[in-house]
């Protein structure tokens, strides 16, 4: 008896934990502290957390540190030199909301930011295992995303069409390009048992769907429930049932174009699988949204994916809001509020509910504009604050030593550029840079070393060379082979969603950035145009200073960059190679 | 290699070995035409497989075929007596050291998802291999050199590709560096033929100092003294990995001792001998691909293809194992010898096998297993592993606790959740230990 009371004080606890959990608790717009001195309600609410801790914001980051901040955040790549002059130069109260405005326009925002979206997509253009067939018009679908988020298309809207863009939008074949995204993942066309392919594709996709757009890991409920995940084994098979009947295998002709896409199909039988097996069929199951998570109270009554994308995207949704507030931050800051990859009960709570629930509620309120949602984060004088101490501020010491890890955001972060950013920015920067958008993806010449590992024939050099040059979002993704460069920058393999990438620091990046034909050459290119553009040896080393860091050399650095060139300036090669290596560029202050 | 070790939780006991050296099979070599004496397979070729044993899933449907007896006889070797087939007259001289594991058997019937389990424990692709959790656990000996190192085929064509050797979840730092032999080991190691050496040395001093300028102005940054250290082991890589491929003074007896003088052995030799230098110098897990695209995948003429096959690797592998017994390497690596699955009892086109994942085998040489072994058993015509099997994951097991690490205990927070190379399975194989 006593035994059987213990289990149910202990099973009680346990759901209490698990319904307790800060992810899934209905979504209510939280109190702003009312502070005279901003006018953000982010700042507000940062500041309440510093307060306690004797803390306050960092000043304001200097004009030049914030264009190159911003315009790198917003478009992955650095100002030229003529727009910090004329940002520096603006005195119009508005100068920074203009430039703000000016960065969203511009379709350099849609290219660097998609690839946050493709990385939760695992996108790539072959099928990856032991062919890695190419998918020929999977690169729609990442124009798609660099269009959807150029033209600012509403994240309700974007989220939606990715589920279920044919069943909404019948007419559109660019509708149909969307839902590309649940496809997006790695399969094996030619595997034995064609119940086996469906099995792996769906289960993938509802794995997807759930990292990417519910944060909770539920890929580990297909074989078994889990104690701690709010989704059982029966409602990972409930939410894969939403997929199951429009799940076609072969490629479907959508207009003039065959693509990977969901379509209409006959209804099917749904079942779970015993412990994840495709031989060994369970209960039957109907379409329905899990539980724990449906704060939306949402009910599927036909099991269509127009329901299961109205319920991911609704306003009470509160662990798809959470989520997307999350990884908005996250993409400003470098780090989330909480732990982006988990909302389960595994994950990190977040540091600052009451503004995290604050931005999921703002983002419906501002009619779902990630523009909008961008240009309020970026416009908060939270985000603007300094990264390091420039005036030897005594509050600065305090900071540190109250805050070392900068979890109450007591000043902003050091960020790293990605592989691509990096890629384009050396190219960008010596004047190298193909603008043209949009199209199949191209294949820039690789070493024989990396070529040899692949099957042959998989990475025929695209033939015009003008492409090489073309912005990193536009390289072809081989599932079986990450770009090298990107490779050894953490690009994540597109074997799974991935929302956080990792930033190691290793010497194989430090030899490709020293050795590698792609850095030696943009570092030619660069000389190139800085012996054009400036003729006498002391301007041209002040030009490489304001290309690459916006900025002039200070005496002792212009000295050691003078010497490395030569009395001539004949090794600026070798000074565009030293700076291409310099911690500066790598790391947006 | 990474200048920055995120996390090094380090061994959880003694280990029993320091090192693992990886012959890897690519295409799936034949175990009962190899390692598995099947008597009973003789006995019954040309018959269709008896119905006692169910249904098969096989690659290319020929479970209905008729059985093909063993391609090669079998002799019995050294003091232990150990079967090994005459296809491998050179390993076999070292038979009272080999432990043959006769009951490994996995989960697909495709070459990349078995070599992706087989290096990941995982079919699926995207997962750290045991090289990458190796370096996670126990870091680098060698401070000049990365941990992990893969000399793969240099004919190409891996089934699955560099996902084989990939870190996953893990930091890229964990990666396996693929090396060549010649002059150019690793991919961007050289300095360009233009750059002369005081070129480079002012390059490599002003990136330097301009970091640590850099660094200077900004407090309490870790990452930008990981990125100088970086350099530094870049710089000392550029010396180091030469030295490493540098076969000149090997002497003729060494070069004769791993085949280099024969035709058919010289290339995979030559990656041996590679292989012990970089054991000698304390590299950590060294893999080394065997096979083309096709490679081991006899689907027709298994004995004109592992004809080839042996003869490329059996003398070179022999001489290898010559070597590090006496140069006193033996004792403290690991050395495993297979491929992704073996094949089936039934024929293919006659003449070849498809495919078996559910039975093969697998060899474990060095100090910390015991030699002179055959563990575990398939059935009486290889089908599938029967007794003491032995799923990919417990060998995995196996591996890391004889490199002193708990496979349970070596973890990654990844989505949450602590991800291991062993799922939630894998039993340490103690009866085969030393």
């Amino acid at each position: 008896m006593k035994v059987i009371q213990t289990l149910i004080l202990l099973m009680t606890a346990y759901w209490a934990t698990a319904d307790d959990h800060w992810s899934w608790q209905p979504l209510k717009r939280p109190a702003v502290p009312d502070d005279s001195r901003y006018t953000n309600p982010i700042d507000a609410l940062i500041t309440a957390k510093l307060r306690p801790h004797n803390l306050s914001l960092a000043p304001e980051a200097d004009r030049r540190t914030l264009i190159r901040r911003l315009t790198f955040n917003l478009t992955g790549l650095p100002p030229t030199p003529a727009a910090v002059m004329a940002f520096l130069e603006d005195t119009d109260p508005r100068a920074y909301e203009k430039l703000v405005d000016r960065l969203l326009a511009s379709p350099a925002y849609g290219e660097h930011w998609a690839q946050h979206w493709l990385d939760l997509a695992r996108f790539a253009e072959t099928d990856g295992f032991e062919h890695d067939k190419i998918r020929p018009n999977a690169w729609r679908y990442r124009d798609w995303v660099i269009n959807a988020l150029n033209a600012d298309l509403p994240y309700n809207a974007f989220v939606q069409q990715q589920i279920a863009g044919d069943l909404l939008h019948p007419k559109d074949p660019q509708a149909a390009i969307a839902t590309g995204f649940l496809l997006a993942g790695q399969d094996m066309p030619d595997i034995n048992l064609l119940a086996e392919r469906r099995h792996m594709i769906l289960n993938e996709m509802t794995s997807t769907v759930g990292s990417a757009l519910l944060g909770v890991t539920v890929g580990c409920a297909q074989c078994h429930d889990h104690k701690f995940d709010p989704v059982s084994q029966r409602e990972f098979y409930q939410m894969r049932a939403f997929f199951e009947s429009d799940l076609q295998l072969k490629e479907i002709k959508s207009g003039p174009l065959t693509i990977r896409a969901m379509r209409t199909g006959k209804p099917t039988a749904t079942h779970m699988m015993v412990r994840g097996d495709f031989r060994r069929t369970g209960d039957a199951v109907q379409a329905a949204f899990p539980k724990t998570l449906n704060t939306a109270q949402g009910q599927s009554t036909e099991g269509s994916r127009t329901e299961l994308a109205r319920w991911l995207t609704h306003p009470q949704n509160a662990t798809a809001m959470r989520l997307t507030a999350n990884r908005l931050w996250q993409q400003h800051f470098g780090r989330p509020l909480a732990t982006p990859e988990d909302f389960g009960t595994q994950g990190q709570p977040p540091t600052h509910p009451a503004l995290l629930d604050w931005l999921a509620t703002e983002l419906p309120r501002q009619k779902w504009s990630l523009k909008a949602m961008h240009k309020l984060i970026v416009s908060s004088a939270t985000w603007k604050q300094s990264s390091l101490n420039a005036g030897n501020d005594p509050s600065w010491k305090q900071g540190l030593q109250t805050d070392p890890k900068n979890r109450l955001w007591s000043r902003q972060d050091r960020r790293r550029l990605t592989g691509e950013m990096l890629r384009d920015t050396l190219l960008f920067t010596g004047g190298n840079l193909n603008p043209e958008r949009g199209g199949p993806g191209v294949r820039p010449p690789l070493p024989k070393e990396i070529t040899s590992t692949l099957l042959r024939n998989q990475w025929p050099v695209s033939a015009k060379a003008e492409d090489h040059r073309r912005r990193s979002v536009y390289l072809f993704a081989r599932r079986n082979l990450r770009f090298p460069f990107f490779d050894l920058f953490d690009r994540p393999a597109g074997a799974e969603s991935c929302s956080r990438r990792m930033t190691s620091t290793t010497a194989p990046q430090s030899l490709a950035l020293l050795n590698s034909d792609f850095v030696r050459q943009s570092a030619r290119h660069f000389a190139t145009r800085v012996a054009k553009e400036t003729q006498e040896p002391d301007e041209q080393v002040r030009h490489c200073y304001q290309l690459l860091f916006n900025r002039h050399p200070a005496a002792e650095e212009f000295a050691a960059a003078r010497a490395l060139a030569g009395p001539k300036g004949e090794h600026l090669t070798d000074l565009a190679l030293g700076l291409f290596n310099s911690n500066e560029l790598l790391y947006v202050d | 290699m990474g200048a920055k070790q995120e996390i090094a939780p380090g061994a959880h006991f003694a280990p029993r070995a320091k090192r693992v050296l990886w012959l890897f099979m690519h295409g799936g070599p034949s175990h009962m035409d190899l390692w598995d004496p099947k008597p009973d397979l003789a006995k019954y070729a040309g018959q269709p497989l008896p119905g006692s044993f169910g249904e098969v899933m096989t690659r290319r449907k020929v479970a209905k075929n008729p059985l093909l007896g063993p391609v090669k006889p079998f002799r019995q070797h050294g003091q232990s007596g150990l079967p090994i087939s005459e296809f491998l007259p050179h390993m076999a001289r070292h038979a009272d050291s080999l432990c043959v594991l006769r009951s490994c058997h996995g989960d697909s019937v495709n070459h990349p998802q078995s070599v992706y389990q087989m290096n990941t424990g995982s079919i699926l692709m995207g997962k750290p291999s045991v090289g990458s959790w190796v370096a996670y656990g126990l870091g680098s000996e060698n401070q000049n050199m990365p941990a992990f190192i893969v000399l793969p085929d240099p004919r190409g064509g891996l089934k699955g590709g560099p996902p084989a050797w990939g870190s996953g979840f893990l930091p890229a730092t964990f990666q396996g560096t693929t090396f060549r032999p010649g002059n150019k080991p690793i991919l961007n190691l050289n300095p360009p033929a233009e750059r002369s050496p005081e070129r480079q040395a002012a390059l490599a001093k002003f990136i330097q100092q301009t970091n640590r300028g850099h660094a200077a102005q900004r407090d309490q940054d870790d990452t930008l003294e990981a990125r100088i250290r970086a350099y530094e082991l870049a710089f000392r890589m550029q010396t180091a990995a030469p030295e490493i491929v540098d076969l000149s003074r090997e002497t003729d007896a060494t070069r004769k001792l791993y085949a280099l003088d024969q035709k058919d052995c010289a290339e995979f030799g030559t990656r041996c001998l590679l292989a012990r230098r970089m054991l000698e110098r304390d590299v950590r897990f060294v893999q080394l691909y065997s096979g083309d695209t096709l490679g081991w995948d006899a689907h027709k003429g298994v004995l004109q293809n592992h004809t080839t096959w042996c003869r490329r690797t059996d003398a070179p592998i022999a001489g290898l194992f010559d070597d590090l017994k006496a140069r006193g390497l033996w004792d403290d690596t690991l050395i495993i010898w297979g491929g992704e699955f073996g094949r089936m009892p039934m024929s293919e086109q006659g003449t070849g096998r498809d495919h078996n994942p559910w039975g093969y085998s697998v060899v474990l040489a060095g100090g910390a297993v015991r030699g002179g072994l055959a563990y575990g058993a398939t059935d009486p015509i290889g089908l599938r592993a029967e007794q003491n099997k032995i799923h990919v994951h417990d060998l995995h097991a196996t591996l890391l606790h004889i490199l002193g690490i708990d496979h349970e205990r070596l973890t990654v927070k990844h989505h949450g959740k602590d991800e291991r190379l062993t799922d939630v399975s894998g039993n340490v194989m103690k009866e085969i230990l030393a």
